[in-house]
């Protein structure tokens, strides 16, 4: 029994077991609620809520009405998403004692960081919907913006890789010769006590939201709790789905999703089929390009995407605090520029809100997102491939220079 | 425990966020003449898994299995 406890608590979970977890409950809480598993929207309502706060009047701030900004984010089943996610990731890292105040030894990352944060904050908004509601829960809904999204995201995050790469943006570690000596440690163990402690405490919340008739609130904080331990549990990190193909050749990350998005779109489809609910669709535009290519950059540049951050803030990884700070600032610039500066003018009014189930039908929808995520997987062995390909030869070219 | 080995060098990461403790560990190794020991101390979760897995896909040898210290981790890793 302990080892089995030991083994869910102080080892990370396969990630791709983990996102076809997650592919199964959002297409659940698609089906219970309508409304699909996302975190930027939320970050914009929070800009919102913090202008307001300021008593910055945003009552013609279009954008705003288009998100639904209403009462507080305690109030709203989007806010408790976020929030679940926040506390179930804290649950998980205090429960493995994996809690620490980490600080970048290369200060140059918190700037790295909040410019990354602010550029990624603000392509998600633009186009819609970040990593998740564009992307991993955008695909299970047949909105075609989510295509143009990964694509973009895709070539944003292939210029975020050179960048990384070059060595004033990656600054030099510190390397001595010979051993060092490991931390000492603190022999008493406290974290998985107040751990288990918040654990109580929020059930306890999500109960009373069930009891008191809340059952919005309850399914957003309970399916929030649900989506953070996965994460991470799993280390789940979009970031570096396609980052870590370009930096080394790694492709674990990017078949998990895949394969996760696949799943929750068979799951997805039978829900809307049995249930009637209409799919969630955003509008496919030059925006969704632009903001897919400025989310791709913008993640590579603050090491973390708007889900990423969350789990990597409450493991005690500061960085992410300007990077968190970021989203936001950049989420509600966005908000701003959508009108006030003509962003929706120029890059969204042409646009069209176009789903493959309205365009193909059930049958046709389906087929050709599975046939879609199948090329995508392709691309990404073939990146892999081709990485170590590359690598053999450059090595083999250093053999025969010495 | 296993024996105590002397690293030639050591990186200490603790406090880098990935991907930057994977890219200077494969570097570093790069820079490595064959056979030197490299010692890597990191303490980002995603490292855990990151590091080992691409120390080995980019053709490097473990000195021996992963020490974990806490929260963080030790690699020993041969150029």
């Amino acid at each position: 029994m302990k080892s089995s406890i030991q083994s869910i608590f102080q080892r990370y979970w396969n990630p791709y077991l983990v996102l076809l977890m997650a592919g199964i409950l959002s297409a659940l809480y698609f089906g219970l609620t309508s409304t699909v598993w996302a975190v930027t929207g939320e970050f914009t309502r929070l800009g919102g809520d913090i202008l307001l706060l300021f008593g910055v009047d945003i009552s013609d701030w279009q954008y705003f009405d288009m998100v639904h900004l209403q009462g507080e984010t305690w109030n709203r089943p989007d806010g408790w998403i976020v929030w679940g996610m926040f506390v179930g990731a804290l649950i998980m890292v205090l429960l493995s004692n994996s809690f620490k105040i980490r600080l970048p030894q290369q200060k140059r990352r918190y700037v790295q960081g909040l410019i990354g944060g602010i550029i990624a904050g603000f392509g998600a908004r633009l186009a819609l919907g970040c990593n998740l509601a564009a992307f991993f829960t955008g695909v299970p809904q047949f909105s075609f913006h989510s295509w143009i999204f990964i694509v973009a995201t895709g070539i944003g995050t292939f210029f975020g890789a050179k960048l990384t790469k070059t060595h004033w943006w990656k600054g030099k570690p510190s390397l001595i010769r010979g051993s060092t000596k490991p931390t000492r440690l603190n022999k008493r163990i406290i974290q998985p006590y107040v751990g288990g402690g918040i654990a109580v405490l929020y059930i306890g919340l999500i109960i009373y939201f069930f009891a008191s008739g809340q059952k919005l609130l309850g399914l957003g904080a309970l399916f929030g709790l649900a989506f953070g331990i996965l994460i991470e549990r799993g280390q789940i990190c979009f970031t570096s789905a396609f980052r870590d193909l370009f930096l080394v050749g790694r492709s674990v990350m990017a078949k998990a999703i895949i394969l996760g998005m696949s799943v929750s779109s068979i799951l997805t489809i039978i829900v809307i089929s049995i249930y009637d609910v209409t799919p969630i669709t955003q509008i496919a535009a030059l925006s969704t390009f632009v903001g897919g290519a400025l989310f791709g950059l913008g993640i590579v540049m603050a090491s973390g995407c708007e889900t990423g951050m969350m789990y990597r803030l409450m493991e005690g990884q500061l960085l992410f605090l300007p990077v968190f700070l970021g989203n936001i600032i950049g989420a509600t610039f966005l908000a701003y520029a959508w009108d006030h500066l003509g962003v929706y003018n120029v890059l969204v009014k042409n646009g069209a809100k176009i789903n493959l189930l309205d365009t193909l039908g059930p049958i046709g929808a389906i087929s050709i997102t599975l046939l879609m995520l199948g090329g995508l997987y392709a691309l990404t062995v073939y990146g892999e491939k081709r990485y170590h390909q590359k690598l053999a030869i450059k090595r083999g070219m250093k053999v025969h220079a010495s | 425990m296993q024996a105590k080995l002397e690293a030639d060098f050591t990186l200490d990461l603790r406090g880098e966020s990935c991907p930057y403790p994977v890219i200077y560990t494969l570097e570093t190794l790069e820079g490595m003449n064959k056979g030197e020991l490299l010692q890597v101390i990191t303490d980002c979760p995603g490292s855990f898994r990151n590091v080992p897995e691409e120390a080995i896909a980019h053709g490097y040898k473990f000195a021996q299995d992963p020490v974990k210290n806490g929260q963080e981790y030790i690699f020993h890793i041969y150029a």
